[in-house]
């Protein structure tokens, strides 16, 4: 018995205005704030298509090699609820924007697409105590349907899969992926067969974690397994998640399905999509995060995790690439960008794109550091510096004074001046204490400033102790 | 003369004063703001009053829709073509009754009661426009707008003597208009001479970026048509409009205009398919008033489901739940590939047709309505009330303008044909209809000659 699992992806386009008006599409507002007539389905008002909605539907579309429709068609899916303003969904359906295509895992499986298509997100129920309230703010939202063939066969495949597929979308800066505010949404449809026949689906809804997806389904294969081996049949329906009980329940059966009634949308003419548009979308192409981290498996002898992580965002991608071709060595890079620099971004929260760590800099730094101009804390603080003060390394370490010591004889001096300020220390080491040594040696990196070479540092240190031990 | 109805302190008052006598009689407005004009309006349309189709968004009036649901409600925004309006200068009076939504043929299906024919009182006026073209034919006012989604404007247009003009689809915007039926829907004018016609018509028809489905027109030729079709009526109409119809062709011949019996092979699907599309579309765009964003609300109900299905049977009266119902049943699955879909196909199969007799005719004369305006009492069943849409829908149906005017008539209540051209021909018909009327103006009721001839006997017997 085989599980077959087909997903339905909701991503939310990341558009300034929502899908058929100007209101501003952004999460977390206060509720009703943004709204107005169109969106709130007053009488006499009608929908206007954003087009940049369009544009990245399309960029989804064309990343995932789908056939692109020859025109923006949209239809109306009717139905009641509170929270869809117009008791109508303006959505596709004839003719999505997308056809056919596919998605390849980071294992190699091939996950094909049937369809994509935009649709209007609907509003939001609030219950409290007694009452419900509605918050439109994402009424007319922009979303971009994603849905799979069946074509995933275990939960944990799907859970991948998804995380990769978010990724993508992040990558294309299409969606911000963040599933609990609702932005990446997915309905899984799984039934249990063999490997010729599907068997009957059952659709699960109420996903709104990865954690979850992974659950239900295993909860669901384990139920329609169950079923089967008592030769029962699995009913065809829609079940939901129950987060707080950890199982999936009865939504409605095949009997409560909604008949959406279909037909196009009169208010919307076809929308063509020309050459010059698709044109600029296939401009906009990129080599996909999967990809591009097997690329720099191959290409940079980078491990699996290193190339996942440094592809996660497409800055930081791109970033690598440009400061490798300016000469950096791919792996200490690495291991700059996933460790400091990501650190003093995260402090000073700023982005890699619009901070002053330009490529070119970054591999001055690293190349500084590799012919041992500074010591590596140094070089820490000289990063904090280019980011802060927008300035070449260079500069920084000569406006600093922080090139590294190698007068032996200042060495020395220091050495000295720390032994007799750490008389008790001395003592101890005289006692057959080795570890006192990384003490002092401490105190001695501290007195300057990080930056005299440690090697030198620990050779005049044990030098001058030596000697105390032998005239003792 | 009307410009002054506003401006002048001792006109205005006379003129509100015929206003409140017509509407106490005729019932024509659901609303009347009369305010004399404070700053000069500069445009074409400089103080000229206009009553608008309470369906039609003014901000800040109501917009009732003739329907319970919306008995409270206030427009929050102007339609674009009151908007254009206002910018030309023009006046807004009041807003004018209608069936509720635009859907009926005689201006009684309304919250506000029924509108009535200055002509015969005991007649209808028609519909759904019925209160525009009530208000304009008693003259109130020259000029108003409708709505026209299966001949609305020209029907009752045609029930009062005046002009009434659906334009082609697309060339006014329908933003502000509140939907019925989508794909037929037009802003429409109501009008007491054709020069006023075509400067509101100029006005309005340009593209709007807020309805997608409006879109620019190329300049119009102004030229008088010279060949007409007709059509062969055979016992279809009454005896009275198959007469003044032949009249009509009669006097077209008679200024030159050569006619060419045409018959249209699709007539008998016309009503058919537009009573499929048109309540299919209604039923998905009457869905929006549940009684929670604005409008009627059930209140007493306390589940959300029971709150909308009470708010919506509480709301609309039986022809709009009708039309909600057989839109519904045309789009179920199972079924809406025997109707909704076979009904586009069909409209496609329509418009062919008719795109191919513009090749052949450059307009076309066709009756308005099979009856002269009838007793609503008397008044033949559901069916065959809808199937006497044939004559207008097919405008809607293939989106080409048609204009009703009024023709001469040996009874005391008037009539009207209409000419109907290809797409963007408004200015063509316009042309054709003043080439063959001599009379400048048209025929008033004696009971309601207007507000200059009220201003003027009041002003003698001061």
């Amino acid at each position: 018995m085989i599980p077959h699992i087909g997903l339905e992806i909701h991503i939310r386009l990341q558009t300034k205005s929502k899908l058929f008006c100007s209101c501003p599409s952004l999460f977390g507002q206060e509720a009703n704030r943004n709204v107005c007539p169109v969106c709130l389905g007053y009488p006499g008002t009608l929908p206007v298509l954003n087009s940049h909605a369009v544009w990245l539907g399309c960029l989804v579309a064309q990343s995932l090699q789908c056939e692109i429709a020859p025109c923006v068609l949209f239809e109306r899916k009717n139905y009641f609820y509170p929270d869809l303003p117009k008791n109508y969904q303006i959505s596709q359906y004839a003719l999505p924007l997308g056809k056919g295509g596919h998605f390849v895992t980071w294992n190699q499986d091939v996950v094909h697409i049937r369809e994509v298509h935009l649709e209007e997100d609907a509003g939001k129920m609030i219950h409290a105590s007694d009452k419900t309230y509605c918050d439109y703010n994402r009424a007319g939202t922009p979303l971009l349907e994603i849905v799979t063939q069946p074509d995933l066969h275990s939960a944990k495949a799907v859970e991948y899969m998804l995380q990769e597929f978010r990724r993508t979308v992040q990558y294309l800066n299409v969606c911000d992926g963040n599933m609990e505010e609702g932005s990446l949404r997915c309905d899984v449809n799984i039934s249990v067969g063999s490997q010729e026949s599907l068997g009957t689906k059952v659709e699960i809804k109420n996903l709104n974690s990865f954690r979850f997806v992974r659950m239900a389904l295993q909860y669901e294969i384990k139920r329609q397994i169950a079923l089967l081996k008592e030769d029962k049949l699995v009913q065809q329906e829609t079940r939901q998640w129950n987060e707080h009980r950890d199982r999936t329940e009865l939504m409605r059966s095949k009997e409560d399905v909604h008949d959406y009634r279909y037909f196009p949308e009169p208010d919307l003419t076809a929308y063509p999509l020309k050459n010059v548009f698709l044109k600029t979308v296939s401009k906009a192409l990129v080599e996909l995060p999967n990809e591009r981290a097997k690329r720099f498996i191959h290409q940079y002898k980078l491990s699996d995790s290193v190339a996942w992580a440094i592809t996660e965002k497409k800055e930081i991608a791109d970033f690598f690439e440009q400061t490798v071709q300016e000469g950096a060595d791919p792996l200490k890079l690495v291991s700059w960008l996933e460790g400091e620099v990501k650190k003093v971004l995260n402090k000073t929260g700023s982005k890699l794109s619009s901070s002053p760590l330009t490529p070119s800099r970054m591999q001055k730094l690293l190349w500084l550091l590799e012919t041992s101009v500074i010591q590596r804390k140094i070089a820490q603080r000289v990063l904090s510096c280019i980011i802060s003060e927008d300035k070449d390394p260079s500069e920084i370490i000569e406006e600093y004074n922080w090139e590294r010591i190698s007068d032996i004889v200042y060495i020395q001096k220091l050495v000295e001046n720390v032994i007799n300020a750490h008389e008790s220390v001395v003592c101890d080491f005289l006692e057959g204490k080795e570890k006192v040594v990384d003490y002092l040696l401490g105190k001695v990196m501290e007195e300057s400033a990080g930056r005299i070479d440690p090697q030198l540092a620990i050779q005049s240190l044990r030098d001058l102790l030596n000697k105390k031990k032998e005239n003792r | 003369m009307w410009q002054k109805l506003i401006s002048d302190q001792k006109l205005f008052k006379y003129y509100q004063q015929y206003i409140a006598y017509v509407n106490e009689k005729l019932n024509c407005y659901t609303f009347v703001q009369l305010r004399m004009s404070e700053n000069d309006s500069v445009g074409e349309l400089k103080n000229i009053p206009i009553a608008i189709k309470d369906n039609i968004a003014v901000k800040g009036l109501p917009l009732t829709c003739g329907s319970e649901l919306l008995r409270q409600f206030v427009s929050p925004f102007d339609a674009t073509v009151v908007e254009h309006l206002k910018q030309a200068g023009a006046c807004i009076v009041g807003k004018t009754n209608l069936d509720e939504f635009g859907m009926g043929s005689t201006t009684t299906h309304s919250i506000h009661g029924a509108t009535l024919n200055p002509w015969d009182l005991q007649r209808t006026v028609g519909g759904s426009s019925g209160g525009s073209a009530a208000a304009v034919a008693s003259g109130t006012v020259p000029l108003a707008l409708g709505s026209d989604t299966g001949g609305s404007v020209r029907l009752p247009a045609s029930f009062c003597g005046i002009y009434g003009l659906k334009p082609s689809y697309g060339s006014f915007s329908r933003y502000g208009l509140v939907s019925f039926a989508s794909s037929f829907d037009v802003v429409g004018i109501l009008a007491d001479n054709t020069e006023l016609l075509r400067t509101a018509f100029k006005i309005l028809c340009r593209p709007d970026p807020y309805d997608q489905s409006s879109r620019s027109f190329p300049e119009q030729q102004k030229a008088v048509s010279r060949r007409v079709g007709v059509i062969a009526l055979h016992n279809m109409v009454s005896r009275e409009v198959e007469l003044s119809y032949q009249r009509s062709c009669e006097y077209m011949r008679a200024r030159n205009i050569e006619l060419v019996e045409i018959t249209p092979q699709t007539m008998q699907y016309v009503a058919p398919v537009y009573h499929i599309i048109s309540t299919a579309e209604a039923s998905a765009n009457l869905a929006r008033f549940d009684g929670i964003r604005y409008g009627l609300r059930a209140e007493d109900e306390y589940d959300t489901k029971d709150m909308i299905s009470e708010t919506r049977s509480r709301g609309f009266a039986d022809e709009v739940k009708m039309r909600i119902l057989l839109g519904t049943y045309v789009l179920r699955s199972g079924l809406a590939d025997r109707y909704y879909h076979n009904a586009q196909k069909m409209r496609k199969v329509i418009q062919r047709e008719w795109k191919n007799i513009f090749t052949q005719v450059d307009a076309f004369l066709l009756p308005v309505y099979p009856t002269l305006a009838f007793v609503p009492e008397e008044l033949e069943d559901q069916v065959r009330q809808k199937s006497a849409d044939i004559y207008t829908a097919i405008a809607n149906l293939t989106g080409m303008p048609a204009l009703a005017y009024p023709v001469e008539s040996d009874m005391h209540i008037p009539m009207g044909v209409q000419l109907m051209g290809d797409l963007s021909s408004e200015e063509r018909l316009i042309d054709t209809v003043r080439y063959l009327q001599t009379e400048k103006t048209i025929q008033r009721a004696p009971a309601f000659s207007g507000v200059h001839e009220w201003i003027k006997n009041k002003s003698s017997t001061q």
